[in-house]
Parts: C-alpha cells; sequence; structure tokens
C-alpha cells in the first residue's frame, strides 16, 4: 500500500508531501472520470455503427470526451493517472467485446499522453493540447482491425450483418484511410481540448470544480 | 428498496457465481456475440450465448430487465422477418445495419448488465485481491462500476429538470449538448469528491492489510460455466 503515507493530509489530495506516487483520492479522481469519459465515449460510439459515420468516428468521439478530458487534467498532477484511464479504457472495452487491440491502443497512447503532459509538468498547455489529441488515438484501436486483419474482419461481419453492409463499409474505408483516420483522430484531441477548455473558462472555473 | 434493506455488501442470488467467472463469461459473451460468424458451429455457439445471459438475470431475479430485453429483442427480431425482407436501397440497408448491431450487442450489454447489477464493489475488490492485481488499477475500477448508475441517474435528473423549464430537444446541437454535459460534469465532480471523501474515512488507502468480509471462491457452478464458455471458445476458434 505504498500509495498513502500520509492519511491525515491527503483530504486535499494536493497537499500531500508524497509528491509522486498516487494516493487513494487520485484513484478516485481517476475511476471518476474514466467513467464520464467512457459515458460520453459510448454516446459517439453509437452513431459509429452506421457505415457513413465510421470515418468520422475517430473525430466525433475525441471531440465528445474533450470536456471531461480537460476538466480532469486539471486534477491530475502525477504521473500514472493518464495512463491509468487509457488501461482501464481498455480493459472496459475489452469486457465489451471489442478484442484485445483496444486495450494495447489503450496503453499504448495512454502511457505516451502521460508521458507528453509530464514533460510539460501538467501545466503547459502545449504539452496538454498535444497530450489531448496523442490520448484520442487509443480509439485506434477499434479501428485497426478494419485494417491489420481486413479480410478475416469483413468475413465476420458479411455473415452477421449482410454483404451489401459489408460493401459499403470497405467502400468508405480504403487502405489509404488508415493513415488518414489517425490523423482526423489526432485532430479530433485537439479540437476536443480546445472545446474542454473553452467550457472549463466559461463554466467550471466558475463553479469552483476546476 | 430491498437491496438497501439487506446487508450491502452481498447481494443474494439463486445461483452464486464467483465476480471472476462472471467477467469471464461476459467477454465470452459480448466477444462471441460480436466477433463471431454465424456458420458452422457457431450455429450452437451463438443462440446458447444469446440466452445464457438472460438465464443468469433471471436466477438473480432481475425480471425487469429482463422483460425490458426481451420485448426489444422479440421486436427486433419479427422486423427483421417481416420488414427487412419487402425494404430495399436505404432503408433495407440502415434497418438492416440497426437490428444487426442490436441483436449482435444485446446479449453482451444484458450480460455487462448482469455483471454490474450482481456484483457488488466489496466482492469485486474481493476477487480481484485474490487475483493479486495491484490496487492502482482496482481501486479507479471499482469507482467506475459504481459510478455508472450514478451517472445515469443524473443524467436523469437533469433531464426532468430541463423539461420543467420547458427547455426541450433539438433547437441547437451544440447547446443542447452544453446544457447536457456541464451540469452532469459538474454534479459527478461533487458526488466524486463526496465519495472520496467517504472512502477515506472508512480507511480505503490506509496502510494496514484490508480485510474483506465476503466469501468468494470458485464452486461447482463456476467450473461448469467456465468449462461451457470454453467450448464457446473454441468453436469460436474453429469458426
Amino acid at each position: 500500500m505504498e500509495f498513502n503515507q500520509n492519511l491525515n493530509k491527503d483530504m486535499n489530495g494536493n497537499r500531500s508531501t508524497n509528491k509522486e506516487t498516487l494516493q487513494a483520492k487520485d484513484l478516485i479522481n481517476v475511476g471518476i472520470f474514466t467513467a464520464i469519459y467512457f459515458v460520453l465515449f459510448f454516446a459517439g460510439m453509437i452513431l459509429g455503427y452506421l457505415p457513413v459515420f465510421i470515418p468520422l468516428l475517430g473525430f466525433v468521439c475525441p471531440v465528445l470526451c474533450g470536456i471531461p478530458f480537460m476538466l480532469y487534467l486539471t486534477k491530475v498532477k502525477k504521473f500514472g493517472m493518464v495512463s491509468l484511464t487509457g488501461i482501464i479504457l481498455g480493459l472496459l472495452n475489452m469486457l465489451m467485446g471489442s478484442g484485445i487491440l483496444v486495450l494495447i491502443s489503450g496503453v499504448l497512447f495512454g502511457v505516451a499522453a502521460d508521458l507528453i503532459l509530464r514533460a510539460g509538468k501538467y501545466q503547459s498547455w502545449k504539452c496538454t493540447l498535444f497530450g489531448s489529441g496523442i490520448f484520442a488515438l487509443w480509439i485506434m484501436g477499434f479501428i485497426s482491425r478494419m485494417f491489420l486483419t481486413r479480410t478475416e474482419y469483413f468475413e465476420s461481419l458479411a455473415s452477421s450483418y449482410g454483404q451489401e453492409y459489408v460493401d459499403t463499409l470497405m467502400s468508405y474505408t480504403p487502405g489509404w484511410m488508415f493513415p488518414v483516420l489517425f490523423a482526423l483522430t489526432f485532430a479530433g484531441g485537439i479540437v476536443g481540448a480546445l472545446l474542454g477548455r473553452g467550457v472549463l473558462k466559461k463554466h467550471f472555473e466558475r463553479a469552483g470544480i476546476a | 428498496m430491498d437491496t438497501a434493506l439487506s446487508l450491502p455488501f452481498e447481494i443474494k442470488s439463486a445461483v452464486k457465481i464467483d465476480p471472476r467467472t462472471k467477467i469471464f463469461l461476459t467477454v465470452t459473451v459480448s466477444t462471441i456475440m460480436v466477433a463471431g460468424g454465424t456458420g458452422g458451429w457457431m450455429r450452437f455457439v451463438r443462440p446458447s450465448l444469446a440466452v445464457f445471459p438472460v438465464l443468469a438475470l433471471l436466477a438473480a431475479g432481475r425480471w425487469k430487465a429482463v422483460l425490458r430485453f426481451g420485448i426489444t429483442y422479440a421486436v427486433l427480431f419479427t422486423l427483421e422477418l417481416l420488414a427487412l425482407v419487402h425494404l430495399t436501397g436505404a432503408a433495407g440497408f440502415l434497418l438492416g445495419a440497426v437490428i444487426g448491431i442490436y441483436t449482435h450487442m444485446l446479449p453482451g450489454f444484458l450480460m455487462g448488465c448482469y455483471l454490474i447489477e450482481t456484483t457488488t464493489v466489496s466482492e469485486f475488490v474481493a476477487a480481484m485481491e485474490r487475483m493479486h492485481i495491484s490496487q492502482k488499477i482496482v481501486i479507479p475500477v471499482s469507482v467506475v462500476f459504481r459510478f455508472f448508475p450514478t451517472v445515469r441517474e443524473e443524467y436523469a435528473a437533469i433531464g426532468d429538470a430541463m423539461k420543467m423549464r420547458g427547455i426541450s430537444s433539438l433547437r441547437n446541437p451544440v447547446k443542447m449538448l452544453e446544457y447536457r454535459i456541464v451540469p452532469l460534469m459538474i454534479s459527478v465532480a461533487k458526488i466524486g469528491e463526496e465519495l472520496s471523501a467517504a472512502a477515506l474515512t472508512r480507511g480505503l488507502g490506509a496502510p494496514q492489510k484490508r480485510t474483506n468480509i465476503c466469501a468468494i471462491g470458485f464452486g461447482a457452478v463456476d467450473v461448469l460455466l467456465s468449462a461451457a464458455a470454453v467450448f464457446c471458445w473454441i468453436g469460436f476458434c474453429i469458426g
């Protein structure tokens, strides 16, 4: 239980003397914001099943999730929280039946975003913007399956959704779309961060929770 | 309401399944239903996986959830049989996609409901401790599960408040997003503050090792269900 050596001090979280390890309070914050993030992400995800929207999925979800993510980052002062969010989002989606790729991308981009944020000491706006874009890329775990194991994926889709669905989806997602989708998702993360900061300034700072 | 009266750390159920088995079963149902095909062995695997969550929920006494999902499933199935063959072009395509998605997602979703509704946080923590999973994963994940119902309740309450003031949908999607999400996040952040204060008071994260009153362990039911799930995976892999 290394995360709590100063129980009487961390009711306010940020006064703790132990700056590097995560306290129980931090872990609870991770849980809260991951829950909101996941709910909003899922709301965006429902759109994505109509094939027309699949290319947009990577853009829409991070924009929606930008608001909780930016509020979350105001609470993040230590390394590990954003990584944990990535890991848990991956685990949750694996539980929902999205395969192991999502977990891998969740871990990968969660840690990468965390490293970027740490480079800015969780203060610098440039690093926050960039980190938010990188974090959004975990969503590519869903879409990667469509490109990395293309034939198998579409075969399994064809047997259950019908050939017409598959044909439409295939025509919307040619191979060159893969890097484009990466860029689009990154852009989604950036736009989400900007939107989130706008909302943060307009509402949350006034309400005293950011 | 009766859960509030009975002991909150355990939920009585006709069939007691270990949380670890539940998690394994949820992954099995959702993954195979979403990613699996329909031919070969899957002709037997798929229906049984679709029926299993319903049985599990019945065993846990969740009649309402079973009824709700049963009706949804029946409506979709009749739509598929009656309407889909007559529709062509965009409408048929759209309906086909929607039906396909729902019939694929519903069993996994139902299984997730079962997992969350029948597992208390204490049981979950006890099971994860048995597996020696780090507290850094266990605490956030249990908070996430604790928060899904809260988010839903708060969202409904915001909807009610908006209705009372006559602010209804579809005037401006971006504005609606703001009206919905901002209060939701404020209330959830506040609840979170209270939750962490309560949890810390109760000794979460105290240096001592926590003890747990929940009886966790694998029984005959767990072995049986896990074996069945392994068979489903074999069926899934060989197609």
